[in-house]
Order: structure tokens, then sequence, then C-alpha cells
């Protein structure tokens, strides 16, 4: 998924203009003309798009209906109807992994939208030197690629020889575990997730705070307002459609993780860490099982649908 | 109760002792990379860690060169998501523009079914896609890689939300004065909205210079692989953990393109953002 | 942003359009060579290697194909490493587009790449000479479908490794021969307070997991299949998962101490090193990054065969072996210089004082070559206190059984344990969970 950035959403848009009025509109030739150009501009996205995103999805499906272990030909799968769907159900595997998933995006998720806040206002309001520094600082570990990052923390984490479980041990906090626990590992993987996120969270959160006036403050200031009122009653309501949009972009990219799994866990200790991603990518690449790897996809598909259909059914009830 | 002066004193300290620790945070697993990458074999051995390399040494940036064809995978790297992101600025104009501008049956059905699969994970259909693009007999690599990369859906959602606020009196203009739609989307709308453009165009170079399942599902040999790649498999040498400066500096140095692009872009992407709130 | 000009002149557009091509060409690289076809034998052909050996044992490697290009001018060998973790996925994504020529790989895949079509047959002359020159027990390991698949290299099982200095510090005079003592001196040998731990695991890892304690099961007269059918349920199977149990109950087994990293070394091989742990079941090819992690140090490791259970009459390790082979997906040209290469590649002609280069490459990490030849050339090191044990005991190891659906197997089991080590789990309740998972996915894979 790829990042975005808050004036998007805040965009005020106005009504487009419809073709048929205005000066220009009304001879058929341009309009001939101009429907023919709508058609070119448009097809190259169509094409990609559908034939890459939309035409997978279809097959996909078509898939997990079948056997197939992907180094045969695709017309040799066999067709077993929805038995890799009702396999799925009694797959405990899958089960923990949705769940892993789900728990992950809850810990990254939860952690990393108040802190955005947080240290979005920090780097907003007081006038203090550093903080372009603290902004630029922040966002850069967004840029550097997850494989890099996962490499520096596997070092960070690593036991006797590392540098965190030496300090640690130097505040007195005894031998933690990290990655090598299943209680912990998760939450070691979510830790560098955050740090790598904060920072483009944050500056979401910032344009999100330019665009409150500020003589909403000033009138706050006289009524004697504190910054915590100011904040409960001014910044958090008006900044409800960036905190939408930092939770909907930190859900989808914490959905996705693979990377950091892929090169540090396997998936473990026990299932640990064996997210949906990790598990669908070695049913079919690993394990040869294409088709029960499909019924995997789509499930998660219908599922993250099924998801998003009740929270905007939600928040059109508000 | 405390004066009032000494308690601005006090909680001006705080916010800087905060943004201390913001700054800090984020630099210290980069500060760890870089003295790792220096250090020598028996310094990294040391319980516990040293935290500054005794007898620093650029030895390791002269093996990673050697172990992994990492000269070539930044030629790949470069072309694959510069590619990508020429592009995706590309295609997400002009479908922008349609989207934001135009007026046809169906339009938003299909401009928000575009949107929907943002919020689709990849896997979902990574197993027909590696099947497709397997058979569609194209064997060069960087075809292989971009053929679903040429378009993105974020690119087009993007582009359309700044199109639409392109006033339509400058596009009717353009039009009485006889100009094409190919001549008004990228001679009078896109040079109106490049701050957008260029924002766009970093955060696309940055998803595709990091993007690792696709290129590791599709590639088959070491002499493709983008730099993300090589990083992976620098991780073989990582057998003890003497061979860890050898992975440090293989990351910092695959590290470095973005990080480069985002500090270069970083001016115009602020003014991006404070134009965008001036105007309208 | 500029936009290209329709009047750009076709002298400026040709060395663009030369440019594209040539970028075009870069892309190719290895495969253009597969789509090639048949060629001449004058026609260079490259032969892509992939494996997951270290970049010392890379080196040798590579060193090796230097001087057989020499010789064959013809054919060049280039290497692509892989973690052990990322081998079997690297396999299957890049094997039906010829990504690789030549793969070493772990004896449990080959059922699969069988059948599948990916796993060529050997030539006559390649078929001969691995009947003629390697145990007839490998011949069979490698022999699938009627054909002989590969070149069998390195052969692996399992052994009691215990740090000496903690025993004489213990007052324990010899490693422990049965359960009793096993449990006796793990305890004795726990030391909280120094971070010790009596017997060490390894998690993270699926045969890292699964081979020690199968060889603890084999043992204690146990086994794991069969046909394709599982035992876990068995009384002399579940034996071990309750040792396990025990064991970490009592402290002398610390579960955050054994995890592995893809390359299947990190903190448990760190812990044993630094002598943190007192006793661990590892394989033979592991003495040398003893060596390197531990230097004067590797002394204090002694080697003794694994202790017997209950039930068990005689120690018995598990074994298993590697081969290198070929993609029947390459093109002719490749496929039959990669054979050519690999069978220089595991004959005397290749290494030094009537090894084969391979069994060079083998022993430099104290792997257990399998050639009879190469074990001949390499008595001597064969001999030293820590492999003499290891291939004594080679006569009493039993193969891990290659079965299709092995991998997800051996996956299965591994949680099972670790959902024991770690403490989630009751041993009975692990042990029929991955019991009936394991039915159904031999049944699924065996039809």
């Amino acid at each position: 998924m790829m990042a975005a950035s808050v004036e998007s959403l805040g965009a005020p848009s106005r009504p487009a203009a419809p073709v048929r009025t205005g000066r220009w509109g009304g001879h058929p030739t341009h309009l001939a003309q101009q429907r023919r150009w709508g058609a070119l501009m448009l097809s190259p996205t169509l094409l990609i798009l559908g034939l890459f995103t939309f035409v997978p999805i279809v097959l996909t499906f078509w898939i997990s209906l079948h056997a197939w272990n992907m180094l045969t030909p695709i017309t040799k799968m066999s067709w077993v109807g929805l038995s890799n769907y009702t396999n799925l159900f009694h797959d405990p595997t899958f089960r923990s992994s949705l769940l892993v998933t789900l728990v992950y995006v809850v810990i990254v998720v939860g952690i990393t939208v108040p802190l955005s806040i947080l240290v979005g206002m920090l780097l907003y309001f007081p006038r203090v030197r550093g903080k372009g520094v603290a902004r630029t600082v922040l966002f850069t570990t967004y840029v550097i690629p997850t494989i890099a990052v996962a490499m520096v923390w596997g070092a960070l984490y690593a036991p006797s020889y590392g540098p965190l479980a030496q300090m640690f041990h130097a505040v007195g906090l005894g031998q933690p575990t990290f990655l090598s626990s299943p209680s912990s590992a998760l939450a070691s993987l979510a830790a560098f997730n955050i740090w790598q996120m904060l920072g483009y969270y944050t500056v979401l959160v910032v344009a999100g705070l330019t665009q409150i006036p500020g003589d909403l403050y000033e009138a706050a200031r006289v009524d004697g307002a504190g910054f915590v009122r100011q904040a409960m009653s001014i910044t958090l309501p008006l900044l409800r459609r960036t905190t939408v949009f930092v939770v909907l972009i930190g859900v989808i990219n914490a959905v996705q993780v693979f990377d950091p799994v892929y090169v540090l866990t396997q998936g473990g200790p026990i299932t640990s860490t064996t997210v949906i991603s990790y598990d669908i990518q070695r049913t079919a690449f690993t394990y040869g099982l294409a088709g029960e790897a499909s019924a995997m996809a789509f499930s998660l598909l219908v599922l993250l649908v099924a998801v998003a259909v009740v929270i905007l059914a939600f928040m059109r009830s508000r | 109760m405390m004066s009032p002066r000494w308690r601005t004193r006090v909680s001006r300290w705080l916010v800087r002792a905060a943004i201390g620790v913001v700054i800090l945070v984020p630099l210290f697993p980069v500060y760890w990379m870089v003295i790792s990458s220096l250090k020598r074999p028996a310094d990294l051995l040391s319980v516990p860690p040293t935290w500054f390399p005794h007898d620093p040494t650029f030895a390791a940036y002269r093996t990673v060169f050697q172990v992994i064809p990492f000269a070539r995978s930044f030629l790949n790297s470069f072309l694959i998501a510069g590619t990508a992101t020429l592009s995706v600025l590309l295609t997400s104009i002009m479908a922008g523009y349609v989207f934001g501008k135009y007026h046809f049956k169906g339009r938003d059905a299909l401009f928000w079914a575009i949107v929907a699969t943002m919020f689709m994970p990849p896997i979902v259909t990574l197993v027909p896609l590696y099947w497709m693009v397997q058979h569609t007999g194209i064997s060069n690599a960087y075809v292989r890689v971009l053929l679903p990369w040429l378009a993105n859906a974020f690119g087009v959602f993007l582009m359309r939300q700044f199109m639409m606020d392109v006033p339509d009196e400058l596009i009717d203009a353009a039009r009485v004065d006889g100009a094409s739609e190919g001549r008004i989307v990228f001679r009078v709308v896109a040079p109106l909205l490049w701050p957008a453009i260029l924002t766009l165009g970093v955060f696309a170079f940055v998803y595709y210079w990091n993007n690792f399942l696709w290129p590791l599902t599709i590639l088959q040999s070491a002499s493709q692989y983008p730099v993300v790649l090589a990083l992976a498999q620098l991780l073989s040498y990582n057998t003890t953990v003497q061979y860890q400066n050898v992975v440090m500096a293989g990351a910092l140095i695959g590290s470095l393109p973005t990080i480069v692009v985002f500090l270069l872009a970083q001016r115009v992407f602020v003014q991006g953002i404070a134009r965008s709130g001036v105007k309208g | 942003m500029a936009f290209p000009r329709r009047t750009t002149s076709s002298r400026a557009r040709h060395p663009i359009r030369s440019l594209v091509a040539s970028v075009l060409a870069l892309g190719s690289g290895a495969s253009a060579v597969a789509a090639a076809g048949p060629s001449s034998a004058s026609t260079p052909v490259t032969v892509t290697f992939l494996t997951h050996y270290a970049p010392p044992q890379v080196a040798m490697l590579q060193a090796a194909a230097t001087a057989f290009h020499k010789a064959h001018p013809g054919i060049s060998v280039s290497f692509h490493a892989v973690p052990f973790g990322n081998l079997l996925s690297t396999l299957t994504t890049q094997g039906p587009s010829a990504g690789w020529t030549v793969a070493n790989i772990y004896d449990l895949w080959l059922p699969e790449l069988v059948q599948s079509g990916l796993a060529a047959a050997a030539p006559a002359n390649v078929t001969k000479a691995v009947r003629t020159n390697w145990p007839a027990n490998l011949v069979t390991d490698v022999t699938k479908g009627g054909a002989v698949r590969g070149i069998p290299n390195e052969v692996d099982l399992y052994a009691l490794n215990y740090n000496k200095a903690l025993f004489a510090k213990a007052g324990i005079a010899s490693p422990p021969k049965n359960w009793t003592q096993l449990v006796a001196d793990a305890n004795k040998l726990t030391n909280k307070s120094a971070g010790v731990q009596g017997f060490g695991v390894i998690t993270s890892w699926a045969a890292g997991v699964v081979h020690p304690w199968l060889s603890l099961v084999d043992s204690n007269g146990g086994s794991l299949l069969t046909g394709t059918k599982p035992n876990l349920t068995n009384p002399r199977v579940e034996a071990v998962t309750k040792l396990y149990a025990q064991l970490v109950k009592s402290g002398a087994t610390v579960a955050s101490m054994s995890t592995a990293n893809a390359n299947t070394t990190g903190p448990y091989l760190d812990n044993f090193a630094a002598g943190k742990t007192a006793m661990i079941i590892m394989a033979n090819w592991w003495e040398a990054d003893l060596k390197a992690a531990m230097g004067s140090h590797f002394s204090d490791v002694g080697v003794a065969p694994i202790p017997v259970g209950p039930s068990g009459t005689k120690s018995s390790s598990v074994s298993y072996s590697w081969l290198t082979m070929v993609n029947s997906k390459a093109s002719p040209a490749q496929q039959a210089a990669g054979w050519q290469f690999l069978q220089w590649l595991n004959s005397p002609s290749s290494g030094k004082n009537g090894s084969s280069a391979m069994g060079d490459v083998l022993m430099s990490m104290g792997i257990l070559p399998s050639r009879l030849s190469d074990v001949a050339a390499h008595k001597a090191q064969l001999s030293d206190p820590f492999l003499r044990v290891y291939v004594a005991e080679l006569k009493n190891a039993s193969p891990f059984p290659t079965v299709l659906g092995g991998e997800q197997m051996t996956d299965t089991i591994q949680t099972a344990l670790e959902s024991v080590i770690f403490g989630r789990s009751s041993a009975s309740a692990a042990m029929s969970s991955a019991q009936s998972q394991v039915s159904s996915i031999l049944k699924q894979a065996n039809g």
C-alpha cells in the first residue's frame, strides 16, 4: 500500500463542471473528440488495474476451488469444490494466523495513532527550536526499506551482545526475550513497525493541525481553557478526519505485514508471529498448496470486505 | 503553588526534552547500524556490546560489494522504481483528470471500485499474478516486475482529489483557445499541480524501491534482484555474529537512495503542503 | 513536468531507442540464456547453482567452478546463495522458469520435486557413477520414480554435545547414557544465577526442533511414521515430549535460550558456545560454527551418543542427507552442462588428495561426506574427537522419512513441540493435536 498525504483527504471538493455546459460544450464534434480523449487517457489505468488486480481476484476464487501445486500446468489442476474452505474451517493454523494478524493490527494501530497525535502536537504548538529537525528525522525512518529496518532491529534485539538487552540489564530489568519467546515476539515486531511508521503519521497529523484556524484557540484562551481542555474541545474533534485517515492507513499497512516475519522469525516461536500473509505465502510457495492458499486469500478478502462494510455502516449511522 | 514563570520554564524544558527524545529514538537504530558496520569481528563478538568501534574499519563496505552483486542490484532498483514511478505519475495524472473533470455514466462507481482495491493486501492476488506473469512468455525481468506496477489506485485517487480543485474556467478557456485535451492536461493543469505530482512521485519511488514480496516471487536470479532482495540475500552471511558488519554496511548503503530522494524533495514536499493550505 | 514533444528528430530518437533496447537486454540476464533452447557445444552455457551455503563454502565452490571452467571453457557456473529458511520457496518459485539450473537440496523435498516434474532424471553415466560410488542406502534415498535424481553429498546425524568444563565444575564424570542420568545431570548442571541451563533445545527452525526430538524417540524404541500414518500418540513417542515438559518445568531447559535464525544458527548456538548451555543434541555440521564462535574453548566440547530411553535398547539418531539435482525445466544444454559439472564436482578429480571438491567443502564445515572415496580420503579428520562419535553412530542411524507432505508435517510437529517447550500446552494435548493434523496432511498429500 502506498502512503498518502493528508491534504488529499481534506481537500475541499467543488462540483466538477458538467461537460455539456459553458461556452464550449455545445459543439458535437468537440464533444465526440473529448469523449475519445477521455477514453484514451483512462484506458492505460483501466487496462493495468483490470488485468493485474481485478482478473487475479477472480482467478484467486477460481483456484481456491481446486487442488493445484503451481509446478504443474494450471490446466491440470483438479476440481475439489468447496473442500479447501471446509478444511480451512478446521485448520487451527489458519485461525491462529488470523488472530495473530488481528492482535498485531490492534497493537500497532492502538499505539501509533495516539502517539502520532501527541508527537504531532508536540511538533506543532510549542515555539521552540528543533521541531523541523525532529520532523525530518522522524519521517526519514519511513523511507528506509523495511528489510533494512528488520536487519537492524534483528541486531538490536540480539540476546547478550545486543544493545537493547544490555540496556534492559543495566536498568535491572533482567534478560529480555524479544524475538525468543512467544509472549514477546509479536510485540517486538510491532515495536519496530511503530518506530518505522510513526514519523509518517506524525507528518499527517501536523498537516491536519495546520488546517485548524488559530483564532479558535485564541477564543478558548480568552475563556480560560488550559492546554488539556483546548486539546479535548478543539484539537481532537477538528482532527477527526485526519485521525480516521491515519487509522485506515495504519490498518491497511499492518494487515499486510510480511517482510520482517520472512527475514526475522519465520513465523515462530510456536505460531506467535505467523501472520496471515506469511501463512498464505508459505502454503502456496513452500508447501505447494496453491488451492488452499487461494482459499485462505479469498477468505481474507471476504473478511476485510465484511469489516469495511460494518465500518462504513457505522460511520453513516453517526 | 509554583509561580507561573517557573511553571513555563519547567514546561519549556519538558518540551525540549520531549523533542530531544523524538529526535534520538529514531536515530538510535541508525547509529547502531553505522557503528556495527565499522566494527571488526572481535568487537562484534564482545559481551557486553561495545558502544563505539575500537578500531573502525571500512573493510565491511568492500566485502559487501564482493559477496553479492550489489552494484548491479542498485542499477536494477533504479530502473524498476524509476520506471514504475514515471508510469504511475503519467497514468494517474491522466486518469485523475478524467475522474475529476469528466461526467459520464458509472464514473463514481468505477472510481470507488479502483479506490477500494487500495485496501486489498497484495497477498490476496499473489498466486494468480505469479502464474499470469509466468505465462506471458516474457522473460525480461524488468518487464515481469513492472507489469502490475504501471498504474496505481492510490495515485489515481490522489490526482483526482487535486484535479477537482483546478478551476473549470481555466480548462474552459484553454478549450476555447482550441487546445487539445492532452495539451490541457500536461501543459495547463499539470504545471499547477507540480507540488502534488512531486509528492506522489516521492511516495511512489519509495514504495517501489522498498517493495519486497512481489520481486521476491517473480524474479529468478541474483543478477535481477533489486536492492531489497540483495539485502535479504546478505542475511545468509549472518551465520555468526562476526559477519554482522557486512550485513549492516549493506543495510546502510541500501537505505541511502530513498533517504536522499526524500531529503532532496523535502523542501518542495513541505511547500506543497503549505501551498495546498493557501490555495482555493 | 516536461512532456515529450512530437517533433523529436529521428536522429535524437535513435539513441533513446537503443538505450531502451540495451536496458531491456540487461533485464533478461540468465533467463535469456535459458530461453535460447538447445545450443551447440560451442555456445557458452551458464549454469546457475542454488545453495544455502555460507560465504566461505560458496568461495570454495566458486574456486572449483573456476577450475572447471578452465577445463571446459564453454560452461560457466554462477552461484546463488539464500538462507536455509528461504531455500525451499526459492526452489519452487524460481524452478518452473528455470531461474536455477542445479540446486543443493534437502532429501525431504525430493518427493515433491519429482512429483511435480522438476527433478530431472540423471543421465546413464551419472546413474552408474552414483550406484558404484555411494553406499546403498543413499542410492535408494535419491532414487525416486525409478530413476536416480541427483548426486548425494552430505550426511548428517545427531549426538549429544556437552561442555566438559561445566561437567567438571558440577562434579559429573561422564556424559549421561540414559534418560534418568540425563535428567539428573541436567538439573545438577543448571545454575540460574550464572544463567546456565542444563539441557538446551532448539526452536524456530523446523528440523532443529524435530530431529533431536526424533533422535530421542528412536533411542526410545519409537518411530515417527508407519507407512504414511503418524505415531505421535504412541507412548514411546509421547515419552520424549513428556521428558521435554519435565525439563522445562524443573528449569533445566530454558525456552528463551533456544531460538534459531533463518540461517539455522543464532542464539541457541551462541548460548552453547558461550558456556551457557551444558548439553544439547545437535548435528555434526555445526562443528565449523562452534570452532568459529568458541576459538580455543572448542576443546571443552564433548560428544556422546544420544541417551537411551526407558523403552529403548540402543542409542539411535535421525539421519538425513543432501543431494545436488538438476532442474528439468532448464534448457537441454544447461541440463547437460549441469550434470557434467555436478559429476566432476563430486568426483576425485576435482578435489585434493583423492577427495572430491564437494567432499572438501563439506569437511571444511565438519559435515560427513557420503561418497566412499571421500570418506577414505578424509579418514584422519573423520577420526578427530568431535566427528569420531558421529561416524561411529552412523551405522545405528535411522533416516528421516521422506514422504510427500514431509515439510508441512515437520512444521506441524515443530509447532506442537514448541508449544510444550514454551509451556503453552501439555505434552499429551500437543501430541494428540499434532497427530490428527499430520494424519490429514499426509492423507491429502499421498492421496
